[in-house]
């Protein structure tokens, strides 16, 4: 045990990190508030409108967190292409077949728990990579319906630019229905996407958790 | 050899309805009634929320619009039990009534009246003689000479400019029409006034839901809540103008419509035996007193008079399975087994079958299936509904209201009550139901305010508003009078769906094709006889088909 | 006929009235259809210079509430339109020709102002098994629609079914019924949605039409601006409620009596874009929401197949009617989480052993794996 048989690597970079934390925080208010919206809770009553506005602050807070969500997102996909090798965009997308591969060595470790492989990646694995791409897929969903929305009630350049997605849909309510039914997307893989964070840290131990924090992991030296 | 004359589209109507009559010797010796027109409601409805069905239903037809949506919300009710509050039950009764003044003066005036009326010979009306004749069968202010020239000018200059619009090819001139210049001409002054005053009684609806055409009704009482205290509710201003609607509604009826209606008929009186057509008078009865379940305080009587025999009104029961059923041996649908059977609603189906001509065609195969109506009949025999349907079941009932109203109108016409079963004693019960409507919405309108007074201000009963409280099956009927006649719904809940919904419309009764026995319907019945002068110009038809006042909209859905 | 028809203006002298007058209503006009008061010339010059529009109005699969809600309408009154400023050469509802008479009068006008007339459309048209499903005077809706759009200047939609499909169309459309647009091409087409409109609407869509012989500008769905520009949620007399989060929670209750917001109602105001909330219904009397029930989006496409009314979500495809995606996404998510739990304790009990197996084989074999090197 005295040998050192882990070397450092440094994978995530600040931009990536600073992307992730931003991302995690504004994603969870716009779970939150978006579920206030669908089903606000009969919290006050017998009062008069004019002394309250708690709605229009949960709105409003909201669309706020709607934008830095989407320049943050924006940003990202940037960095895809100018950060390091962990950071580009290929790592997203399975278009080798060892990606494909390692997509079935995932599912055997960590649903089945039939093997006991190594992975080679050290960024995201490849399943883990493809995940993300449905999300930043989920996330573009997300972005033109909610600002295909927010474009009735603004004549500001950027929600004007989704306006389409209304007609295509079939109207504002399709579109809020939709929108709504995303917002389970991203509760459920939040709840998957942490649990699978620890249980990698757990089972591997090369520091999954506090990679994203200080941008290093562990991995066995060759 | 029979002329086989084709009428398509009968207008002055709603919908699409064909009419085909053979005539011999200058009367009508066949006839059949065709709708032609389906969208297929009660497949749409199935799988469906039942506190939405009203909301569907209301539109299969904009001009009786509220009455489906009140024979929904009842059978809903019927269906998972809910008791609606008094004061729901009168702002329902209020709509009912609004809709009853609204829709008979305008097929009155609008539908029927050019079936009477030449527009085209009121050109010749001299205006100081009209006045006068106005003036002498009404108060109604409207009515100096300055009045009628003037209107008669513009009339005048309308027809001279070559463009008739509406007007253009009428029967103007027939010799089917018998009222002097100035009689026309004052039916010509009504027709605007009717036209305008229409617009104002509707606000009724506008009021208590929010809209008109198609106001909002709601499963366990009304949508709009009273609150005398706040600008958001039914307030004291909002219940004034509904007041001031119903007093004006009250002066046109009593100064325009019944005096025209009285005027013109003395014209016309041989109409009194022409088109009586059936001998049956079914109604379900409505506008109730003491709550929807308390049947025999309803204001109009439930039952069914056979045979014109007024001395008995027969029990009637929209849940008896033996009692109304539907056929469709003649119609484009198909029973699942057998196309001869009848079906009661709570089991019957709603497929297509079309095997008529593939269109364009000139004549249906009147032999086989020829018509997107089903046929309804009550214990298998074919009745009227409608305003004379009720106006003889509350007489058989023993109404005084009505009896003494019918024994006025037969007297100032000097007629026997015979004449009652005919083109003309339709047109007439209509206008004397107006008449009592809208005596009786001012009660319904008092005992609102005196609820609302003693502290009383529900309008909703929220027990069982959540599908999950209801039965995992269950079964309704809602049972109503529409402008037109006797109209229900029955529904099949499961599992908090519709599983089965069915509409058997008043203008089904009336205008659907035969029965496998071959009995005629009301329509097809009442034009054997009719006399056509011209058979290129077949103005009786249309009298006695406008009687009804089809709607064929309703009628198929 | 051989007479020139009068325009609107002899037709108001005719009626006595003044050129003051005259130019007052001109002026009125173009108040009531928004223009500056530097257009009033054009309406002036339009009304003295045209003949009555010469108009057909056709009834397909309709409830014939479209028809209704015109009469309705206020300003202007219907009776002045349909007698002084337009022709209505054929509407089955109002008309006095029948049948034949009555075709011909349809026919009559096609021919002699062929490129001229406006057509208005009330109703879908059913497109399945040859049109059957609405057959007038023995043709085909399709039929007679293809040929009168033929000739038309410009077609107006009247209403969700001619504009949406509206109800017949609504799931599974068994009569295959079809909004105008989706059949005719190359003929401008205004849709004037909503079940039905609100009188004031179609009647400002004809006067529009009329006063400026041109079409109203539209949106990215053929509707007029001047109607559809905003949701029903933005104008709504209530707005301060739902922005305070005071809510109606259930009819007739003390909210209800407050005239709280309707959103949990199921209120589609939100989603729903009219002019309810502005012009209101039956002259300014009310609206839907002012009377206590929600929106129910009537002038929305495909708003029957959005139910159920009174959820604030649509019901989930193939489960009860109170089950939304809210239902489906708690199910899910405590799924997820039970799924989790399992995969834990599993993890735990396979893991560990394979772990500890991990951790030894590492320390002996990477030991010996060095030495082989
Ligand atoms: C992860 C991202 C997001 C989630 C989970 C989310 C969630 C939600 C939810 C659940 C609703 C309520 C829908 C309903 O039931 O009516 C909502 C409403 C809304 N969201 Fe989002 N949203 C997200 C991103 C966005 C973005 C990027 C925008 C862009 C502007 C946006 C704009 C809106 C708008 C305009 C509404 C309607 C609010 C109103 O009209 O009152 N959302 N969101
Ligand atoms: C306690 C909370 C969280 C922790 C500890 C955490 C940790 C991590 C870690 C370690 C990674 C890298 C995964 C890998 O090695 O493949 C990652 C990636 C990611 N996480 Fe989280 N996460 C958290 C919450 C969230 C939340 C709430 C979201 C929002 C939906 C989120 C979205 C993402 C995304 C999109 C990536 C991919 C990053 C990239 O490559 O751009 N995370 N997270
Ligand atoms: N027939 C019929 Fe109706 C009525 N009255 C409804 O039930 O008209 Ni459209
Ligand atoms: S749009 Fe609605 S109101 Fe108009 S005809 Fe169709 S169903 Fe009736
Ligand atoms: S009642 Fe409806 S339209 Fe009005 S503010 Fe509330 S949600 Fe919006
Ligand atoms: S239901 Fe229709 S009438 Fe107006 S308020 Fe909604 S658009
Ligand atoms: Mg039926």
């Amino acid at each position: 045990m005295e040998k050192a048989i882990s070397k450092k690597v440094y994978v995530w970079q600040m931009p990536v990190r600073l992307y992730h934390w931003v991302n995690a925080l504004v994603v969870v208010t716009l779970a939150v508030t978006g579920y206030l919206i669908g089903k606000p809770p009969a919290l006050t009553s017998g009062s008069e409108a004019s002394f309250g506005y708690w709605f229009g602050t949960v709105r409003f807070v909201h669309f706020v967190a709607a934008f830095v969500f989407f320049f943050n997102f924006l940003f990202r996909i940037y960095w895809g292409f100018v950060g390091n090798k962990h950071a580009d965009w290929k790592n997203f997308i399975p278009y080798k077949k060892e990606q494909w591969k390692e997509i079935f060595q995932v599912l055997k470790i960590d649903i089945l728990q039939v093997s006991n492989v190594k992975l080679k990646s050290v960024g995201h694995n490849s399943m883990a990579g493809f995940t993300y791409f449905l999300t930043f897929l989920a996330f573009l969903f997300q972005s033109i319906t909610g600002f295909g929305m927010y474009s009735a009630m603004s004549d500001a350049f950027l929600p004007n630019l989704f306006s389409w997605i209304v007609p295509l849909m079939g109207g504002d309510f399709a579109v809020r229905q939709w929108h709504h039914v995303m917002m389970w997307f991203f509760v459920i893989f939040a709840i998957i996407h942490v649990y699978l964070v620890f249980y990698h840290d757990y089972v591997e131990g090369r520091g999954t958790i506090s990679s994203m924090a200080g941008g290093w992991k562990f991995i066995e030296k060759e | 050899m029979a002329n086989r004359i084709v009428i398509d589209p009968i207008t002055r109507i709603e919908g699409h309805l064909r009419i085909e009559v053979e005539v011999k010797d200058g009367k009508v010796v066949d006839a059949y009634s065709s709708g032609t027109m389906v969208r297929g409601f009660e497949i749409i409805l199935k799988g469906r929320d039942p506190r939405d069905a009203w909301a569907f239903v209301e539109r299969a037809c904009g001009v009786c619009t509220t009455v489906h949506a009140l024979a929904s919300v009842r059978a809903v009710e019927d269906a998972v039990k809910i008791v609606v509050p008094p004061n729901a039950e009168l702002i329902r009764n209020l709509m009912f009534c609004a809709q009853y003044m609204q829709d008979h003066v305008v097929h009155f005036y609008h539908l029927h009246a050019l079936d009477w009326v030449d527009v085209v010979s009121a050109l010749k009306a001299n205006p100081n003689e009209t006045s006068k004749i106005a003036q002498s069968i009404s108060n109604y202010p409207k009515s100096s000479p300055a009045y009628f020239s003037d209107l008669q000018k513009r009339l005048t200059t309308f027809v001279n400019s070559g463009q008739l619009g509406i007007f253009a090819n009428g029967y103007w001139g027939h010799k089917a029409y018998k009222l002097p210049p100035e009689v026309n001409l004052i039916g010509v002054a009504h027709y605007l006034e009717a036209l305008e005053w229409q617009k104002e009684i509707v606000k009724i609806h506008t009021i208590f839901g929010g809209k008109n055409p198609h106001p909002n009704y709601l499963v366990g009482g009304v949508p709009c809540a009273i609150n005398i205290d706040d600008a958001n509710a039914l307030n004291a201003e909002r219940l004034a103008y509904v007041g001031t609607l119903l007093a004006e509604a009250k002066e046109f009826i009593e100064q325009v419509y019944i005096p025209d209606l009285l005027a013109v008929a003395p014209y016309y009186l041989d109409w009194g035996g022409i088109g009586g057509g059936l001998e049956n008078y079914l109604a379900y009865g409505d506008l109730p007193t003491n709550g929807y379940a308390d049947v025999a305080k309803f204001k109009f009587p439930r039952g069914a008079v056979i045979g014109r025999n007024l001395n008995e009104v027969q029990e009637v029961d929209g849940k008896d399975a033996e009692q109304i059923q539907e056929y469709i041996s003649h119609s484009w649908y198909e029973y699942s087994d057998g196309d001869d059977k009848g079906k009661h609603p709570w089991v019957g189906e709603t497929k297509f079958n079309y095997t008529g001509p593939k269109p364009p065609y000139d004549q249906l195969n009147v032999d086989q299936k020829y018509s997107w109506l089903k046929t309804p009949r009550w214990k298998g025999q074919a009745m009227e509904v409608g305003p004379l349907a009720r106006v003889l079941v509350a007489y058989a009932s023993g109404s005084t209201e009505v009896k003494d109203l019918v024994g006025f109108a037969l007297g100032k016409l000097n007629v026997p009550a015979a004449a009652l079963f005919s083109t003309l004693g339709r047109t007439a019960a209509r206008g004397l139901e107006t008449m009592l409507v809208s005596g009786w919405s001012k009660e319904f309108y008092d005992q609102l305010l005196a609820n609302i007074k003693n502290g009383d201000t529900r309008t909703f009963n929220n027990s069982n508003w959540e599908p999950s409280s209801w039965p995992k099956d269950a079964k309704g009927v809602g049972l109503t009078e529409a402008p037109r006649g006797a109209l229900a719904h029955w529904i099949v809940i499961k599992d908090e769906k519709i599983d089965n919904y069915q509409l058997v419309v008043p203008s089904t009764w009336n205008a659907s094709p035969r029965d496998p026995k071959g009995q005629m319907s009301a329509y097809e019945s009442s034009l054997i006889g009719t006399p056509v002068a011209d058979p290129e110009k077949p103005l009786e038809i249309l009298r006695t088909i406008h009687s009804f006042d089809p709607c064929l909209a309703c009628a198929v859905h | 006929m051989e007479q020139k028809p009068l325009t609107i203006y002899e037709n108001m002298q005719l009626r006595g009235y003044s050129r003051r007058d005259f130019l007052k209503f001109a002026s009125w006009l173009a108040a009531f259809i928004g223009i500056e008061a530097s257009g009033v010339g054009n309406i002036v010059r339009a009304m003295e210079n045209k003949p009555r529009l010469p108009v057909v109005w056709f009834h397909f699969q309709e409830c014939t509430c479209c028809s209704e809600s015109f009469i309705r309408s206020s300003h202007p009154i219907v009776s002045d339109i349909i007698l002084d400023k337009i022709s209505l050469d054929y509407t089955e509802t109002l008309q006095a020709a029948a049948g034949k008479q009555a075709e011909e009068a349809l026919n009559e006008t096609m021919k002699k102002y062929r490129g001229e007339y406006l057509m208005l459309v009330e109703g879908s048209i059913p497109t399945d098994d040859d049109g059957i499903y609405c057959c007038i005077g023995g043709r085909s809706a399709l039929d007679i629609v293809k040929e009168a759009a033929s000739g038309a200047k410009a077609i107006v939609a009247w209403g969700s079914c001619a504009s949406n499909g509206c109800i017949q169309s609504s799931k599974p459309n068994p009569t295959g019924a079809t909004p105008i647009h989706k059949i005719i091409s190359g003929v401008p087409i205004i849709n004037v949605p909503g079940c039905p409109p609100i009188g004031e609407v179609m009647a400002g869509t004809i006067v529009h039409l009329l006063a400026f012989d041109r079409i109203p500008q539209l949106d990215g769905l053929g509707r007029p601006k001047a109607f559809y520009s905003r949701r029903v949620h933005d104008t709504c007399y209530r707005r301060p409620n739902y922005d305070a989060g005071l809510f109606v929670e259930s009819f007739d209750d003390e909210n209800a009596k407050r005239g709280y917001c309707l959103y949990k109602m199921g209120c589609r105001g939100p989603v729903t874009y009219n002019s309810c909330g502005v012009i209101k219904w039956n002259n300014g009397v009310s609206y839907p929401i002012q009377s206590g029930h929600g929106c129910i989006g009537c002038s929305e496409a495909n708003f029957w197949d959005n139910g159920p009314f009174y959820q604030h979500l649509a019901s989930f495809p193939g489960f009860g009617i109170e089950t939304t995606a809210d239902t489906i996404g708690v199910v899910v998510g405590a799924a997820t989480v039970a799924g989790i739990a399992a995969h834990a304790v599993s993890t735990n009990i396979k893991k560990c052993k394979m772990i500890n197996q991990a951790i030894n084989d590492t320390n002996s074999s990477t030991e010996k794996e060095e030495v082989k090197k």
